[in-house]
This record gives C-alpha cells, sequence and structure tokens, in this order.
C-alpha cells in the first residue's frame, strides 16, 4: 500500500525554528523529503498529534527530537496522514481518562474525610493528655495576651474579693480531685462570659459575676470551666481544628470549591465537637456540685438568666455553647437537694462580688 | 459581542514589509467556553481536583490558538505535571507551616500580634512561587519548533518584588510603574526564546507618564465607585501596551495599538454578571433561612442560631456559595482570561521578526514545583 505521491508539509526539525519546505512520503514509514534527501523517516505508529490551530494538522513523534515538528495545512494531505498514522491521538485526554480522575479525587476525598472525622478527633484525644503542661502553658500564654487585648479588661483584685475567689476555686478544685496548676482570675469586663484558656487558666469577667443571684450559680460557671481545663478541652480543639483546615485547606486550598466546603464541614464538625466538650464539661461541673453537697440546678439558672434576656444581643454565652437549651434540661432536671454548707459565707460573697470595685 | 472572528488564514495579504509581522487569534469562543463550563463542572464533582486539567486545557487552547506571522504557538505541559508539582509543594509546605504556626506562638507570647509579620515571609514566598510559575509556563511554551526558557532565581525577584511592594505602599501607589518596569526588566532579561536572549526597554518614566491622571482620578472615585471600573480598564489597557511594546528578543520588538478603552466593557460585563449572582445568592440564602428557621423564631439571632442547627440548611447555604463561586470562576475565565487575551494578542504587531529566522534550540525544562507552590498559596495566573 505504498505511495508515492509527494505532499507538500513545513518540518520544523526541533534543533532550529527554521520553517523547512518538505514533500511526504509515503511508504513503509512516513519519509520527510528536502529537495531530493528524505530527511527523516517517522514509523506510522510513532506519530502523535500535537495540539496546533483548527486548520493545521501538527504533528510529532516520539522517536524524533520532542519538538520536531510537521505541519500539513492541505486537507486532502492531512485525511491521507490520518489515515495512516493509527496511534494518533494515543495517550491524549478520553472519556475515560476523565472517568479515571472523577473516581480517584473522590477516593482521595473519603480518605481526608475519614482522617479528618475519625483520625484526627482519635489522635487529638491521645495526645491532648500527654502533651506536657509547659507546652500547654506556653498555647495558653500566646493567648493570653489577645485576650487582655481584645476584652480590653484589668484583672480585678481587691484583696477580700481575692480571698474569696481563691477560696471558691480551691474548694472546686478539691471537689474535683484535680491537681494540675491553675490560674483563676476575674476581668473587669462588661460582658457575661467565663472561658478557659490552655495551660489552666481561667477567667471569669465581671458581666458574669454581676449577673449571679447565689455564689452556687457562679461555683457551677467555675466547675464547669474546670472541667474543660481537666479535659484537656482547649488543646483537643487546637489539634482538632488546626489538623482539620491544614489537611483539608492545603488539599483543596484553591478559591473555587474547595474553600467553601472546607468552610462548611468545618463548622458541621466544629459544632458537634464542641457540643460533645460541653456536655462533658457539664458532667464534671454537675459532679462538682454534687460532692460539695450543693444542687447543679443554679448553673442552669444563671445560663437561663443570661441567654433567655439577652438573646439579641448575639451573647458569647450562647453562640459558642450550643445547645444551651438541652443542657438547661439536664441541669433543672437534676433534682438533687443541696444538704452540704454554703460554699462561700454571706461575706465571703459579697466581698467576691466587689472584686471589681475600685479599692477604698 | 464580537462573535464575528475571521480566521488568520482567510485574510487577504497584508501589503506590510515582510519584517513586520502580525498576531492573531482564531480561538473559537464557544468552543472556549463550553471547555470551561465542562472543566468548571468537573472542578465540583472531583472537589478542584480537575483544576490541574482545566487549567492545562485553557492554555492549549489559547497557545494553539494565538499565531504569530501565521505561525501558531504550542503549550506542551500536562495537567499530572501540575499534579507533581502540587503534590510536591504540598509534602514542603507542610514543615513550613508546622514551623510558622510555632514561631508565630512564640512571638504571641512576647507581644500580642506580634506573629502578624510572619504573613511577609508568605508574601515573598507567594512572589517565589509566582516566578517559578512563569518559568514553567514558558519552557512548555513553543514556537515554530523552539521553546522559550528562563533562568533567574525565584528568591532574588521574591526580594526585588517585596521592597518594590513596601515602597508603592508607601508612595500610595507612585512607584508602582518604576516596581514594575524594574520587575519586568528582571523577568523579560532573564527570559530566552532559543538562542534569542530577552530584554525589556520600556522604563517606570514612560509608564508613569500615561497613568498619572488615572492615580488622581482613582481617589475621588472611591466615593462614588462608579468611575472605578472605567478607571481600572484603561489602566489595564495602558499596562498591557506598554508592556508589550517593552519587550525585545533579540532583534525583534513588538507593538501594540491596544485603546485605552479596549477592555473597559469586559470589566463592566464582569461586574454585571457578579450584580446578578449576588441577587441570586441573596435570594437562596434568604429561602434557606426562612425556611430553615420556620416556627418559634423572633429574632434575627434565633433564626441565625436555628439555621446553624439545621444539617439540610447548612449544605444548601453551603452548596448555593459554591455553585455561585463556579459559576463566578466561569465568567471571569471567559472574559478576563479569553477576552482579554484576545483583545491584547490581536492588538500586537511584531517588528523585524526576520531577526528571528534561525534561532537555536536551547533551554531546558523546569518542572511544575513552582506552580504547586503557586496553587497552594492562591497565587496562579491562568
Amino acid at each position: 500500500m505504498a505511495s508515492d505521491a509527494a505532499h507538500s508539509a513545513i518540518f520544523l526539525d526541533g534543533r532550529s525554528n527554521r520553517k523547512r519546505a518538505v514533500a511526504l512520503r509515503l511508504g513503509g514509514s512516513l519519509d520527510i523529503v528536502e529537495g531530493d534527501a528524505a530527511i527523516e523517516s517517522w514509523p506510522y505508529d510513532a506519530i502523535r498529534r500535537a495540539d496546533g490551530p483548527r486548520q493545521v494538522l501538527r504533528l510529532s513523534c516520539v522517536s524524533a527530537l520532542p519538538l520536531a515538528r510537521l505541519e500539513i495545512a492541505d486537507a486532502a494531505t492531512q485525511g491521507m496522514v490520518a489515515a495512516y498514522c493509527k496511534s494518533l491521538d494515543v495517550g491524549r485526554a478520553a472519556a475515560g481518562q476523565t472517568w479515571r480522575i472523577v473516581f480517584w479525587s473522590l477516593a482521595a476525598v473519603c480518605s481526608i474525610l475519614l482522617l479528618a472525622f475519625f483520625g484526627i478527633p482519635f489522635a487529638a484525644d491521645r495526645l491532648a493528655p500527654v502533651i506536657p503542661s509547659v507546652i500547654e502553658q506556653r498555647i495558653g500564654g500566646a493567648v493570653d495576651k489577645q485576650v487582655h487585648l481584645l476584652f480590653a479588661g484589668k484583672t480585678c483584685d481587691r484583696a477580700d474579693g481575692q480571698a474569696a475567689f481563691t477560696s471558691l476555686i480551691d474548694k472546686l478544685k478539691r471537689a474535683g480531685g484535680m491537681e494540675a496548676a491553675l490560674d483563676a482570675q476575674v476581668l473587669s469586663s462588661k460582658i457575661p462570659n467565663a472561658f478557659a484558656l490552655p495551660g489552666g487558666k481561667i477567667y471569669l469577667l465581671d458581666g458574669l459575676l454581676q449577673k449571679a443571684k447565689s455564689v452556687d450559680e457562679i461555683a457551677g460557671v467555675l466547675a464547669h470551666e474546670l472541667g474543660h481545663v481537666q479535659h484537656h478541652d482547649n488543646l483537643r480543639r487546637i489539634i482538632q481544628t488546626g489538623g482539620t483546615s491544614f489537611l483539608v485547606g492545603l488539599l483543596f486550598g484553591d478559591v473555587t470549591g474547595g474553600a467553601a466546603m472546607v468552610f462548611v464541614g468545618r463548622s458541621l464538625f466544629d459544632a458537634s465537637y464542641s457540643r460533645d466538650a460541653e456536655r462533658a464539661a457539664d458532667a464534671f461541673a454537675i459532679d462538682v456540685m454534687r460532692k460539695l453537697g450543693r444542687s447543679p440546678k443554679p448553673l442552669g439558672d444563671l445560663l437561663v438568666r443570661v441567654t433567655g434576656t439577652e438573646a439579641g444581643k448575639s451573647v458569647t454565652l450562647l453562640s459558642s455553647h450550643p445547645m444551651s437549651e438541652e443542657r438547661l434540661a439536664t441541669m433543672s432536671k437534676d433534682t438533687y437537694e443541696g444538704v452540704g454548707p454554703e460554699i462561700l459565707s454571706a461575706a465571703e460573697w459579697k466581698a467576691l462580688k466587689g472584686i471589681c470595685a475600685p479599692s477604698k | 459581542m464580537n462573535q464575528t472572528m475571521s480566521s488568520p488564514f482567510d485574510l487577504p495579504p497584508i501589503p506590510a514589509p515582510a519584517a513586520q509581522g502580525r498576531v492573531t487569534f482564531s480561538g473559537r469562543r464557544p468552543d472556549f467556553r463550553r471547555l470551561v463550563i465542562r472543566g468548571t463542572a468537573l472542578e465540583l464533582v472531583t472537589v478542584g481536583f480537575y483544576r490541574f486539567w482545566l487549567a492545562t486545557d485553557m492554555r492549549r487552547h489559547l497557545w494553539s490558538n494565538t499565531a504569530v506571522d501565521g505561525d501558531a504557538a504550542e503549550y506542551t505541559g500536562t495537567a499530572k505535571e501540575l499534579l507533581i508539582g502540587f503534590l510536591f509543594a504540598l509534602a514542603i509546605l507542610a514543615p513550613i507551616y508546622l514551623a510558622y504556626f510555632l514561631i508565630g506562638l512564640e512571638a504571641e507570647r512576647l507581644k500580642a500580634f506580634a506573629s502578624i509579620p510572619l504573613g511577609l515571609f508568605f508574601y515573598l514566598f507567594a512572589q517565589f512561587a509566582i516566578y517559578r510559575a512563569r518559568r514553567y509556563r514558558l519552557t512548555r511554551t513553543v514556537w515554530r519548533g523552539v521553546r522559550f526558557w528562563m533562568t533567574g532565581s525565584g528568591w532574588s525577584y521574591a526580594w526585588r518584588a517585596g521592597l518594590w511592594a513596601l515602597l508603592s505602599l508607601l508612595t500610595l501607589g507612585i512607584a508602582a510603574p518604576w516596581a514594575k518596569a524594574s520587575l519586568e526588566r528582571y523577568k523579560t532579561r532573564h527570559t530566552a526564546y532559543g538562542s534569542l536572549q530577552g530584554r525589556f526597554e520600556a522604563t517606570g518614566w514612560s509608564l508613569f507618564k500615561q497613568v498619572w491622571w488615572l492615580w488622581l482620578l482613582a481617589w475621588p472615585s472611591f466615593l462614588i465607585l462608579i468611575p472605578l471600573p472605567f478607571i481600572y480598564g484603561a489602566l489595564k489597557a495602558i499596562e498591557w501596551r506598554w508592556w508589550v511594546s517593552g519587550i525585545r528578543m533579540g532583534g525583534v520588538s513588538f507593538e501594540s495599538g491596544l485603546t485605552g478603552g479596549a477592555l473597559i466593557g469586559l470589566y463592566w460585563k464582569v461586574i454585571g454578571w457578579s450584580v446578578l449572582l449576588m441577587i441570586i445568592l441573596s435570594a437562596w440564602f434568604g429561602g434557606v433561612f426562612a425556611i430553615a428557621s420556620l416556627g418559634g423564631a423572633h429574632s434575627i439571632d434565633e433564626k441565625f442560631f436555628l439555621t446553624t442547627q439545621n444539617l439540610p440548611a447548612l449544605f444548601a447555604l453551603g452548596f448555593g456559595y459554591i455553585v455561585v463561586a463556579l459559576t463566578a470562576g466561569v465568567i471571569v475565565r471567559i472574559y478576563l482570561t479569553r477576552d482579554v487575551w484576545q483583545r491584547v494578542a490581536e492588538s500586537v504587531t511584531v517588528q523585524n521578526l526576520s531577526a528571528a529566522d534561525d534561532v537555536a534550540a536551547q533551554g531546558h525544562l523546569v518542572s511544575a514545583l513552582g506552580e504547586g507552590f503557586a496553587d497552594s498559596l492562591d497565587v496562579v495566573g491562568f
């Protein structure tokens, strides 16, 4: 099936950009002829299609120089050459390739999701208790500076109030069986909130202290925060969110779909995670209050008072402590009646409430 | 819309001196649109992994339809290279991110928010990545069987870019033309086409002379916003024209006839589409909120709270956001990548092209690692 018909083409030899007018001879292989001499011979099954404009058939050859090109503009010649070269589109994007990409992408997604939802929480649960408290305190120290700036609060340390506060914390610690070092402070911020930082730092904001009607309410809140410290919740959270966002963000870190997926996934995940952590801290608080012989109910009352009256003002307690209705139900259903002595005397409670008042 | 694209092969012979070459673009808009829409849909299905294939397909389309003096360019990069570059970049970036986190932690302990300057490191790293990504793309660009290539150091470029950005910031943008000129000089003098060495001859002063009035107009315009797309469109067109006419490859020089208003329409079209998309997204979000907070909720906060507790509602919000973000991506790629490319390319004439008639092949391929970094840092061009 040899053909002697000569067809014209442009040949670029891959060594220089000189355009050489050549003739093609379709014999046992594709011979590229300049003048009378065949300058190259391309086996048909080594010839591939290269990208080019629509009207031009641009060819390359796997056994020739990588950038050697043959450009055929004449439609009839294009058709004839294409008929000889059976492997023209070998290795090019085919429908099957697209499906392969889709399949492997989905496999990668599944593996990442499994890691994010099971692997990292597992690692966080195991790692958090064994990370030396020095490291935990260093992390806490970093956050601490920001807290002071963000809440623009000064530490309240009126002597009699501080004494009452220390005594309250000590009693809660003993009841909870905690041995870790604790650094609890009252901050002069009007926001009704309390929180724990990594490394055993606990902050009670004066706003919440003023809303409390009894020492049991404040004791409940502090016991709840002690629970977070005892369970290393902050550290677990840092490992978890850091791990997942690192993993997912790096992998899908492009502006299109990825960022949104991370956002949705993270918010769902964080919500479910903090719900568990809150439940565990509540259980800890209830346990501590019972050990002190006091009812855990006042903590629920305080939550109702804070979230109920200020629901319209985006209260931090509500947003960072989700499912508060369920939590309230747990505490108010607790019918345990206090039998123990008051945790603080009336005078101490008064001093604690005035811890942020200017010194006389 | 300018849909009547004549193929360069139907044009009557140009009665210009043979030394002058024209740049033509023969890509069909519907082809590109189909390519981008299909690729974006696949990006959605593959959670973004398809981006390597989409970027490669877009480049292949743009390159192979752009012809200088009748000879179309060719893009020889592959999506697999991009994927491998990305995976390597990931492996290298992982410890860097960890170190960044730990150093930031220590800095915060000394002083609150002291870790912010560390962000500057990532700015420099992004510049490095941009340089290396350009290098990858150039070595995959072939014209008449000879490839472009690039030398120079990504880090020394990053330092220059960082210092110039700082100076531009301090002078409220007055130094920007000189910054641009200096960085282009660096990039272009390390660029070559085969044995043909590149250089950049336009100056910061010549750009400043053309754009200073836009700088003056921009300040009051920030208050009324409407003129901003006009100003930005004109600025971009002038920059393109200035850039093209500054490039020299050996004895070959370029000229662009792009008019100041050539790109303004494109920016307005993108704005129009964005407004439409925002309206659709707002309606979608509003609808989801309304349905999710049916019953019980009174205040906005309560509605918001109820919605955040509702899984299907969160998925609906996320899905709406993703679809709109992807659609916006399609629009930007059609108008600001393809259409701008076409308009700029067709405005270019090449002077003394015969100086590029017998160029020897030179230069080696580089890996796509730079593109991988750029991809991880979200700074890839097209």
